[in-house]
């Protein structure tokens, strides 16, 4: 549920705009039903004090019209007088109470008339109070009726009344607002009812709204997603003069751009490996010749003159030289063409690390350097192109025996959970920080002044550079003047992941000096 | 008797230096300049090995390879200009054996030459592999009494796998067994070679049932049960 909302723009938008609309519709129904509920209170009351007032005047006019000789009287009077208020005026059923006011003298036989099933919880002493210091007035307060069928809503209405005779008394009416309490319940009820039909309505509209806007811009990361899967020629349909229809034109554009770049990116690239292909032919057709021919020399060697039999040993090194320097030139290029095809498959490092120390064990015999492994027990398994993998392994070891000025060369091997790395290490003449920063560079050599005679290419490391990136890799170099150089390769285990840090440290144990 | 190499190849010198080599090495070098000639010349002469350049005008080097396989198992290696690229694979699977890769050295020639023209061991005898029998005397494959017809290398690459029936065989125990390569070399070869052998003695190839794959390790002969 919350990645649906994480993921669908439309579901937040429209979760938004009902919480919104919900918000609106609690306030506006609020204030809608307190307005209605006051105003229903207000109608009523204006009602009801108009009825009172209408009332009192009846009583004092029927008191003033009877001739009142004694107490009895008065009570007949009296009594008659109640039920007479109960069932005049417009609305139904009041209770009335005619109250003796607290403080006069006893009246031997005269009962207060009321309302059979008047509440007298409903006339509260602070009304009576206030009723008897406003003479020739209404007083009013809002009570709670208490009944059987639950509490109702009343008004109870107020007045003191000078009886000759009996003295001060207190006219009561209580109205009913039960009709008025349920009128607003429906309303309210209705209005509820409403909100909930326009939140529906809100979140439907909201919807279809969110909808027109978000399946264009749907489409276009659909089509942006297909453009970068290779399918150049996708575009979005242009309809219309709206923002959206500038979205689809000018992503329309960009595509084409984009598309016009990248085709004549491609056709320059394929030239290019065209002609590397050309090249590569046509030129290791003579070199083949050239090498055979002086192979045959040099194998003859001893049937010519001292001066030709030099030349013959001169020719097949410089015939050797030349043949790596081209090969080395064709690998870069094939790099700079983007013309090289990887083959990733398992293999053990270990193995290949091996394989590289074996080949390479001649020169270092003639350069009296030994060679070091140091390997976990277990088989480190790593999706690679094995053999750039023995080549670069073989470069590094060839220049660490170069300059490693016959000392010992340390080749580690680690792993952690998704990366394998091999490190170099020589404890040989070293490197400057200006020498660093150029050792990947192609033809630059560490000491221009001293004789090449391992005989690199001088493009060695930067092909080893190239194939490190081939394999999501990195190829990273320490060195110290007088120290030792160390290079670490760094290869992720498959050959799609993304490595994170190395398993050896860079520089190696024992050199951070 | 000195074995007859045909040099097909459209470089004149390459093709005198390539013929000075194989006669220095005890070859007799017969040659081609083009792939038009070269099936002609391979009829009239029946050399004992081609070596065949991969780009030649006229007609490729793989369309020769094609002309050649349709009537003759004789060992082609290719010599290809490009290492890494399609021509191999397009080569090895047009029906050539091996190939060199130039520019190479005449050593490295002479040995790959070797190593095909090399026989299978005199005293191996004849092999039965599930509905197979191999007959290394006559290089008879049957199945049944229908006779397969395999190229010397496929059948070298049957019989090594058929002679230890059960035996795993990486690829590059088989490159080195088969091919006679000492040091590593492209496995490609191996795969391509047993795709072709399939097709020929397999009855489904997509489902083999007696050259079989152990992934990741490699192959081995046998039945379906293990």
């Amino acid at each position: 549920m919350i990645s649906l909302f994480r993921k669908s723009l439309t579901a937040r938008a429209v979760l938004t705009t009902v919480i919104l609309g919900g918000i609106s519709v609690a306030i506006i129904g609020s204030f809608l039903s307190y307005s209605l509920a006051n105003s229903f209170y207000q109608n009523r009351l204006s009602q009801v004090l108009t009825e009172t007032e209408r009332a009192v005047d009846s009583v004092q006019t029927t008191i003033a019209a009877s001739s009142l000789s004694d107490e009895t009287a008065l009570q007949t009077l009296l009594n008659s007088v109640v039920p007479s208020l109960e069932i005049t005026g417009g609305s139904a059923p009041r209770q009335v109470a005619l109250l003796r006011s607290p403080g006069q003298g006893q009246l031997q036989l005269f009962q207060s008339p009321i309302s059979q099933n008047l509440d007298l919880r409903s006339i509260p002493d602070e009304l009576r109070s206030e009723v008897r210091e406003a003479p020739g007035r209404l007083t009013y307060t809002p009570v709670t009726l208490r009944s059987e069928d639950g509490d109702v809503p009343g008004i109870t209405v107020g007045t003191p009344i000078a009886i000759p005779i009996a003295g001060s008394f207190e006219l009561y009416l209580v109205y009913n607002l039960a009709a008025e309490q349920q009128a607003l319940e429906l309303v309210q009820n209705a209005l509820a009812i409403g909100g909930f039909f326009l939140l529906a309505l809100i979140a439907g509209a909201s919807f279809l709204v969110t909808r027109r806007l978000v399946a264009p811009v749907e489409e276009a990361a659909e089509a942006a997603r297909e453009i970068s899967e290779g399918k150049l020629d996708k575009r979005l349909p242009e309809a219309g003069q709206d923002i959206l229809a500038t979205l689809a034109s000018s992503f329309n554009k960009m595509a084409t751009s984009l598309q016009t770049q990248i085709e004549r990116l491609d056709a320059l690239s394929r030239m290019q490996r065209r002609f590397v292909s050309d090249v590569s032919h046509e030129l290791r057709t003579p070199m083949t010749t050239i090498k055979l021919a002086g192979e045959v020399l040099f194998s003859n060697r001893s049937k010519l003159e001292p001066a030709l039999s030099r030349s013959a040993e001169l020719l097949q090194d410089q015939i050797e030289r030349f043949d790596r320097l081209l090969s080395d030139l064709l690998e870069i290029s094939r790099y700079d063409a983007g013309a090289i095809v990887p083959e990733f498959e398992f293999h053990d490092v270990r193995a290949v690390a091996t394989a590289a120390i074996k080949s390479i064990e001649p020169l270092a015999k003639d350069r009296n350097t030994s060679l070091q492994l140091e390997a976990p027990e277990e088989p480190v398994r790593a999706e690679i192109d094995a053999r750039r993998i023995e080549r670069l392994l073989r470069n590094l070891l060839s220049n660490a025996i170069e300059h490693g000025g016959g000392k010992d060369i340390k080749v580690e091997v680690g792993e952690n959970s998704q990366a394998v790395a091999i490190c170099v290490t020589d404890r040989g003449v070293g490197m400057s920080r200006q020498e660093l920063e150029r050792v990947f560079d192609r033809f630059w050599r560490a000491d221009p002044a001293r004789q090449r005679s391992v005989g690199g290419t001088g493009l060695g490391l930067a092909i080893s550079k190239e194939d490190a990136s081939l394999h999501r890799g990195w190829l990273q170099v320490w060195s110290k003047p007088k120290l030792g150089t160390s290079f670490r390769l760094t290869l992720p285990k498959s050959k799609d992941a993304v490595i994170a840090n190395s398993p050896l440290p860079l520089p190696p144990r024992g050199l951070e000096a | 008797m000195t074995h007859r190499i045909l040099v097909v190849d459209d470089d004149d010198a390459l093709r005198e230096m390539v013929g000075l080599v194989l006669s220095a090495s005890g070859y007799s070098p017969v040659f081609a300049s083009d792939g038009l000639s070269a099936v002609d010349v391979f009829k009239a002469q029946n050399p004992d090995l081609v070596l065949l350049d991969i780009m030649l005008p006229g007609q490729s080097g793989i369309e020769v390879c094609k002309s050649i396989r349709a009537f003759s198992g004789v060992p082609i290696v290719m010599l290809t200009a490009k290492g890494d690229t399609d021509d191999v694979v397009a080569g090895l699977e047009a029906g050539a054996d091996d190939y060199v890769v130039k520019p190479h050295n005449g050593a490295e020639l002479v040995a790959r030459i070797r190593a095909r023209l090399r026989p299978i061991s005199d005293d191996a005898g004849t092999v039965q592999i599930g509905p197979l029998s191999l007959d290394p005397k006559t290089f008879e494959v049957k199945r049944g009494s229908l006779n397969l017809s395999l190229t010397p290398l496929e059948f070298k690459l049957l019989h090594t796998l058929a002679a230890k029936p059960q035996q795993v065989f990486s690829r590059e125990m088989l490159l080195e067994q088969v091919w006679g390569y000492q040091y590593k070399a492209d496995t490609r070869l191996v795969n391509v070679h047993v795709q072709r052998l399939r097709s020929k003695i397999e009855e489904d190839p997509e489902n083999p049932k007696i050259v079989m794959t152990v992934r990741g390790h490699g192959y081995r002969a046998g039945s379906e049960t293990q």
